[in-house]
């Protein structure tokens, strides 16, 4: 990251002959701003989003095996503690085929938060979505809590030379990144960040060369164009560089979360100065034959957040990316008549990273007190987002959440 | 052009730009004016253009008519909407910009768009959609009044923003929100209290079955105040109240001129002053405003030359147009979309934030790939025949000659010296065909940041 940093600032340096200092007197006011960002950064912390779309059955996730009423209540869909559940602590344990969290177990990176969700909770997808994607328990479809927030640090963000935001997916755009001022753009493959030239090494080099040459003073916005046609130039070639592929020797699971993963892995690496990352993932709405649709959900989950903790890892971003896992709401703790489970409320949010709280948080909640037939939260899901805002992405919470929340203890 | 150019003062800045020896009409401002006033030109049309002048030139693309083709456009939307399908009939729009006889109507229904936007992402009756989409074109050049006056009463709109029931109980204040901040007046130019007033006003006003019904129950037929006016004011009467006020044509001219003339924004408030002078005196009629603009000193100054950031719409039909080329509608409309431009869709209701919001690592890679996939695919035609053939056509035989017509037509900033000598030795030598010369050198000149610009 700073390597790359560095030759984009001697790139802009060459471009405007005579270096930053030089161009003090009369540069545009960004190319020196940009620089000074370039210079300082380390690396900026980052957010990952992992979204579950349809509602996960956050009971069939951190299981209460050791509950007599969870038996009860899910005579089909039950899992007990010989069947195979990762166990964590007396009677709770994860769902078998989020196997591949054990090690994010061990190794302190998965911190499991119960008990999570809202006042009066919705139960109608969408609209549980927008109270997710807006932090408002009465949400306007005007912008989402991250999209505030970039709206909210836009003269410092505006500056970076890749957007804030990123999603990742064909799906349409989630709110969560929606802002007035700082859209954040939707990418559907990688092939985005590359030039094509069909292998045509000189067509590359002639485009490079002459980005890169000497333009007249007197246009400011061609100078910004320049500026960051040369860094995506020069981040095309580092993603090009690695031949067919990102280099990373864990082999994630062939799933389009893994994949998306693996790409966010390979952006991470390649410099982006993105902060937030989105992803989602569909099916959860699991009303009939839950059993095998959800353990092969979580089994993609696991193995994806397993494999993209650990090619961090191996890249040493991992201390710098925190990723966010959550549904819209929870299932029904009473299974229903077709072997499925209806929507519910509170549910667990996890969390993964080098610098979390490891292993459970909070209580599970209670299967004897429950809300129409679903168990209750105790933990507001937007003292997390001020959490991540605060203590991770140094960004205040107050303007974007209200000062109601304090942040939630969750991060080491 | 000279450098350090003076500015035109404000007294200056709207008056007609007559060319001179050192400050010529050419080709090179020929292709500003249609970069700007639509979505680029071709050779002839340069020509025909310079050879009318900057004012004539102008006054021809203000007047001119659809004709024909607006019929075989709804006809053909007719078709689309049958399908409901809003990703064809943003292709459907895509195309009428492409080959619309009165390209100014159509970048100005673009402009409108973006300042009264709704999306199909939310409003999922693409009927509804279209009927704004004609709503907009209708009052694009003509006047302010009978446009806001739609929009109040558009299903679209108001379906987008959740504003389809206004009782009077309970004024929806979304709507009267977005009419002072983003419609007419401009942030800063109103109080809360003016909007919770507005809003009075346009109670009643709903949408059913998605067509606009006023319910004369649930209006409040009590006095309101807006701006300090009193009155017992419906929803027409408070847009008078608002058209009043001088900061609308202020408001509404200074977001003209970083759509048609800069993105940036250090036009003074006394550049922009006499053009909204303008705009009142013509009862918000927008032609005559966009004459004034389009052929003003302003707009042919280093204020306005490649001042702007291309758009992903002017950029995708922009080469289109220049080049005539043909290409696979759908193929383009996808393409537009990943630079970031869906139009029907833009991101929320302030629109598209255009400028430098549109450049980023993923949008200019895209750009560059997207000029390459257009010339190297063998279907793409350029007036009908291969692009070898094409520029043989035009008479451009020389490297140099190529590559300084491209650039006249491409380019909105001139390209350095040695850019474009290491362009023409690539005509020169190598040993690929001449076709897949000319191809690498649109392909290159798509790439650079001079492309990029408007």
């Amino acid at each position: 990251m700073t390597t790359s940093r560095r030759r984009f600032l001697s790139t802009v340096s060459a471009v405007t002959a005579g270096g930053l200092a030089a161009l003090s007197s009369r540069a545009p006011r960004f190319l020196l701003e940009s620089a000074a960002y370039g210079a300082e950064t380390k690396g900026e912390k980052i957010l990952v989003v992992v979204q579950l779309s349809g509602g996960n059955d956050g009971l069939n996730t951190v299981i209460p095996f050791g509950e007599e009423k969870y038996k009860k209540s899910r005579p089909s869909l039950a899992i007990d503690g010989a069947g195979g559940v990762v166990k964590i602590e007396n009677g709770y344990g994860l769902h078998p085929s989020l196997r591949a969290c054990e090690k994010l177990l061990e190794n302190r990176q998965l911190s499991i938060l119960q008990g999570i969700g809202y006042p009066n909770p919705n139960r109608s997808h969408f609209e549980s979505m927008d109270i997710w994607h807006t932090a408002h328990t009465k949400p306007s479809r005007e912008s989402g809590w991250l999209g505030r927030c970039f709206d909210a640090h836009k003269d410092t963000l505006a500056k970076a030379i890749d957007p804030p935001g990123m999603h990742l997916g064909e799906e349409v755009q989630p709110l969560a990144l929606a802002a007035r001022d700082l859209p954040a753009p939707s990418i559907r493959s990688l092939e985005q960040f590359r030039l094509e030239t069909g292998g045509d090494d000189q067509q590359r080099s002639v485009i490079t060369s002459a980005t890169a040459a000497p333009r007249a003073a007197g246009n400011d916005l061609l100078k910004f164009v320049q500026t960051r046609a040369t860094s995506a130039l020069d981040l095309s070639r580092r993603m090009q560089a690695s031949g067919t592929g990102y280099k990373t020797t864990v082999s994630y699971p062939e799933t389009p979360l893994s994949q998306k993963l693996k790409n966010i892995a390979h952006l991470i690496d390649a410099g982006l100065t993105t902060r937030v990352y989105y992803v989602s993932i569909d099916g959860f709405d699991t009303h009939s034959d839950q059993a095998g649709a959800h353990a092969s959900l979580l089994d993609q989950i696991g193995g994806a957040l397993a494999a993209f903790a650990e090619d961090l890892a191996g890249h040493g971003q991992l201390d710098r990316v925190m990723t966010l896992v959550f549904s819209e709401f929870g299932r029904r703790l009473q299974e229903n008549a077709s072997r499925g489970t209806d929507h519910g409320a509170a549910a667990p949010v996890f969390l993964v990273g080098s610098k979390v709280k490891p292993g459970l948080v909070g209580k599970h909640p209670s299967l004897d007190d429950l809300d129409d037939g679903d168990v209750k939260f105790h933990t507001d899901f937007r003292s997390i987002y001020a959490a991540l805002l605060e203590k991770w992405l140094g960004w205040p919470a107050g303007p974007i959440l209200g000062d109601m929340w304090k942040p939630m203890e969750c991060l080491a | 052009m000279p450098l350090n150019q003076k500015l035109p003062s404000p007294e200056e800045a709207w008056l007609p730009f007559e060319p001179t020896a050192a400050q010529p009409f050419g080709r090179r401002e020929a292709a500003h004016l249609f970069r700007r006033a639509g979505f680029a030109a071709n050779s002839r049309e340069l020509d025909e253009a310079v050879k009318l002048g900057p004012q004539m030139a102008a006054k021809k693309l203000v007047a001119a008519e659809e004709g024909e083709f607006a019929g075989k456009m709804h006809s053909f939307a007719q078709t689309v909407l049958a399908t409901n399908n809003s990703q064809t009939l943003a292709a459907w729009w895509l195309h009428r910009m492409l080959h619309t006889p009165a390209p100014l109507l159509e970048k100005t229904t673009l402009f409108w768009h973006s300042h009264f936007a709704s999306s199909s992402a939310k409003v999922t009756d693409t009927r509804l959609m279209f009927n704004q989409n004609e709503l907009l074109r209708r009052y694009a050049l003509g006047k302010f009044e009978p446009l806001v006056m739609g929009i109040a009463r558009d299903p679209a709109m108001l379906i987008y923003l959740d504003s389809a029931t206004n009782r009077k109980t309970r004024p929806n204040e979304n709507f009267a929100r977005e009419v002072m901040e983003l419609f007419v007046l401009g942030i800063g130019n109103y109080t809360e209290k003016d909007i919770q007033e507005l809003a009075r006003c346009f109670t009643g006003w709903e949408i059913q079955y998605g067509a606009f019904k006023f319910n004369r129950y649930q209006h409040d037929y009590g006095s309101k105040t807006v701006l300090g006016k009193s009155g017992n004011f419906d929803g027409g009467d408070s847009v008078k109240v608002l058209l009043e006020q001088p900061a609308t044509a202020r408001f509404l001219c200074g977001k003209l001129a970083r759509y048609f003339i800069t993105d940036e924004s250090d036009l003074s408030p006394e550049t922009i002053e006499p053009l909204a002078q303008k705009l009142r005196a013509s009862d918000y009629t927008f032609a005559p405003v966009l004459e004034t603009l389009l052929t003003s000193r302003l707009f042919y100054s280093q204020a306005s030359l490649g001042k702007k950031v291309r758009s992903p719409v002017e950029l995708g039909i922009g080469l289109l147009r220049s080049l005539e080329a043909t290409a696979g509608l759908p193929q383009i409309t996808d393409q537009i979309r990943e630079l970031g431009q869906m139009p029907l869709f833009p991101p929320n209701v302030k629109g598209w934030p255009g400028g430098m919001a549109w450049i980023n690592s993923s949008t200019l890679l895209g750009r560059a790939n997207f000029v390459r996939q257009l010339v190297q695919d063998n279907d793409t035609l350029f007036g009908g025949i291969s692009l070898e053939a094409y520029i043989d056509k035009l008479g451009w035989k020389t490297a140099d000659q190529v590559v300084d017509s491209l650039s006249e037509i491409l380019l909105a900033v001139p390209l350095p010296k040695d850019v474009r000598s290491q362009l023409v030795a690539q005509i020169e030598g190598g040993r690929d065909s001449r076709l897949t010369k000319l191809k690498k050198t649109v392909h290159t000149l798509g790439s650079l940041p001079e492309f990029q610009m408007a």
